[in-house]
């Protein structure tokens, strides 16, 4: 490998597409057919409202589907054919959006509290759930993850992996309650199914995404990134179910209101980043390390690692949640706090502890490899630029230079200007490691794309 | 190209086995905590009979009506045990579990000759309100081991509390 030098291509396979793209269309095959197969079980054997409704919603499952495949593949198009691909994911998205608040509205929510109390639990998850997305992919300094990719993981956590578990868990519950001694025993079984299932049905997002969007699914951080997304997503889902759950139980003693606003507190606030977030960036952190290590067999061990910890993770909440009783007093709201410090802050240190490391190298190997670009002398990267581009601090205080002089439009250009020099690094750094199948031609092009930028952001 | 040594992925991977094994260690922790409390000592020619779930008045202490599966938040209802075909020397505890799984009634526990008398075992509103919680509850007859822990529940209903 030549220092200072362009790297020879890796694996370059120019015109076949990646093995990965078949086992991604055999996941995405699977998950339809459990949603489907999920959805006619509820309808024909429990038969209850929220049955049918799973039915109704194959529709907007389906839609969201098609509609995300399109939305994710328009960005490898030219920019003639790309908008209309994203206007007809956009369209395709928006229907299936629709659709689904409907028949969620409609047959699940209002079932319990109303579509008002529905609107209004979900209008106040909106934000905080917002919130959760936007530190979720600031965390990611160096290069941050299109905004599409990480609300598409939030939709499918919202959306997709709720529907993918509800039947099999409904299973679950119905032989454990008619066999299984209430009590420990019952309750161990219940985390049990909620770990496998949940973790699952959120971590093929993230697997998904890491087999179909290689070339945005560079390494730890951003499995994390995904992952957490993921996550926050079907908290959103989840927390609009028990606060519409809890309102309705709890409404006729007069106390709906507290009891919804409880539930908000404990998993927006409180659990937004400690629950189904931390749980799923564990197995985002598996995948992401298992993006840049060598052999198949430790990518697969470290896969199934993510995987294990997250579901252990989830099953100790669900299982021992009752070992920690929250008293009725005052020094219950106390409680509540520490309870949930104590048994998912563990896990939430170990995301960061990972992230963390994730970090540090990305930003070492991307400031060397701006260096070994910088040496190369094609002009994508100046020998002067070097120690801005490689700090998120003096990359703003460039951008934030160029606003005074230049106005905003300054600033935008002389942004994408970083992000494909950045994306650049991390290119180079990917062939370097021999762990990129797109050909040396790209690289070539993203340096046309970094000089033509360079023209477009004098000033 | 392999992890060296000199690779950071190779920490994060280390990190990672790390994690895994804690996960592992919880996992087992949680089949062994499910092994305690579901022990495979059941016996299965042990059956309590469950007569049925019935509309219950509780300032008569009676239950009226048909066997029921489904009630109203603001309907009493009552489980009716027949102690008569268990052995007496067991000891045994009748259950109302609600829907968050709290305990909203029971009758012992003791052996099935000192529980003859008490035969309707009401659902009570849980402490606080005024109405039964809605969802599934569950009504378990639980044989106790010497130390007074569940270890096999030989008779069961479920009903169905609407919203």
């Amino acid at each position: 490998m030549r220092a200072y030098g362009v790297p020879i291509a890796a694996n370059p396979r120019p015109r076949n597409r990646p093995a990965r793209y078949v086992l991604a269309v055999i996941i995405g095959v699977v998950v339809l057919l459990v949603i489907a197969g999920n959805s006619l079980l509820d309808y024909v054997f429990i038969d209850t409202i929220p049955g049918r409704a799973t039915l109704y919603g194959l529709v907007a499952v389906a839609l969201i589907a098609v509609g995300t495949y399109i939305q994710a593949r328009a960005f490898n198009r030219d920019p003639v054919t790309r908008r209309r691909h994203l206007i007809r994911a956009g369209v395709l998205l928006g229907l299936a959006a629709m659709l689904w608040l409907l028949v969620s509205d409609l047959f699940l929510f209002a079932q319990s509290a109303g579509p008002g109390v529905a609107a209004v639990c979900a209008l106040a998850c909106v934000p905080t759930t917002a919130f959760g997305l936007w530190v979720v992919r600031r965390i990611d300094r160096n290069e941050k993850e299109p905004w599409r990719l990480v609300l598409v993981a939030a939709a499918w956590g919202a959306v997709v992996a709720t529907s993918l578990v509800i039947w099999a868990e409904t299973f679950w519950d119905e032989v454990a309650v008619n066999t299984l001694v209430p009590g420990p025993g019952l309750d161990a079984s219940n985390a049990f199914s909620a770990g496998l299932f949940e973790e699952l049905g959120k971590g093929v997002a993230v697997l998904l995404l890491f087999l179909v969007m290689r070339h945005e699914f560079d390494d730890v951080v951003d499995g994390i990134v995904y992952g957490a997304a993921v996550g926050l997503g079907f908290n959103f889902m989840e927390t609009i179910t028990y606060m519409t759950n809890l309102y309705a139980i709890f409404n006729p003693e007069g106390s709906g209101g507290i009891a919804a606003g409880f539930q908000w507190y404990a998993r927006q606030v409180l659990g937004l980043f400690m629950g189904h977030a931390t749980y799923t960036a564990l197995v985002g952190a598996g995948i992401g390390i298992a993006r840049q290590l060598p052999s198949r067999r430790q990518k697969v061990i470290a896969i199934l690692t993510g995987f294990v910890v997250a579901i252990a993770a989830h099953f100790s909440w669900d299982a021992w949640l009752t070992f920690f009783p929250i008293e009725t007093s005052l020094f219950g709201l106390v409680e509540v706090h520490l309870r949930t410090i104590v048994m998912t802050g563990p896990f939430t240190a170990g995301v960061i502890v990972l992230l963390v490391i994730g970090l540090r190298n990305e930003s070492r190997a991307l400031y060397d490899q701006l260096r070994k670009e910088a040496a190369v002398g094609a002009g994508a990267v100046l020998p002067a630029e070097v120690d801005i581009l490689a700090s998120p601090w003096r990359r703003f205080g460039e951008r934030l230079r160029a606003l005074d002089k230049a106005g905003v439009g300054a600033y935008v250009r002389l942004a994408r200007l970083q992000t494909a020099q950045l994306d650049l690094a991390m290119e180079r750094w990917h062939r370097e490691r021999q762990e990129i199948d797109t050909p040396l031609e790209a690289e070539q092009e993203l340096r046309g794309e970094i000089l033509t930028l360079r023209r477009q952001a004098a000033f | 190209m392999a992890v060296g040594a000199g690779d950071p992925v190779r920490t994060l991977y280390r990190a990672l086995l790390a994690y895994g094994a804690f996960g592992i260690l919880i996992l087992v922790a949680g089949v062994a905590e499910y092994v305690h409390f579901e022990p495979f000592t059941t016996s299965a020619t042990l059956h309590a009979k469950v007569v049925g779930v019935y509309a219950y008045d509780p300032a008569g202490k009676q239950t009226s009506g048909a066997d029921r599966e489904r009630f109203a938040r603001n309907e009493d209802f009552a489980a009716v045990v027949d102690w008569s075909g268990l052995p007496d020397n067991i000891t045994v505890e009748a259950v109302w579990f609600d829907s968050f799984e709290n305990i909203v009634g029971s009758v012992g526990p003791g052996t099935p000759s000192r529980l003859r008398d008490q035969t309707i075992v009401p659902a009570e509103a849980p402490k606080g309100l005024k109405y039964h919680l809605p969802g599934q509850y569950i009504f378990a007859i639980e044989r106790l081991d010497n130390g007074g822990r569940p270890v096999e529940v030989i008779g069961r209903r479920v009903v169905y509390v609407e919203r």
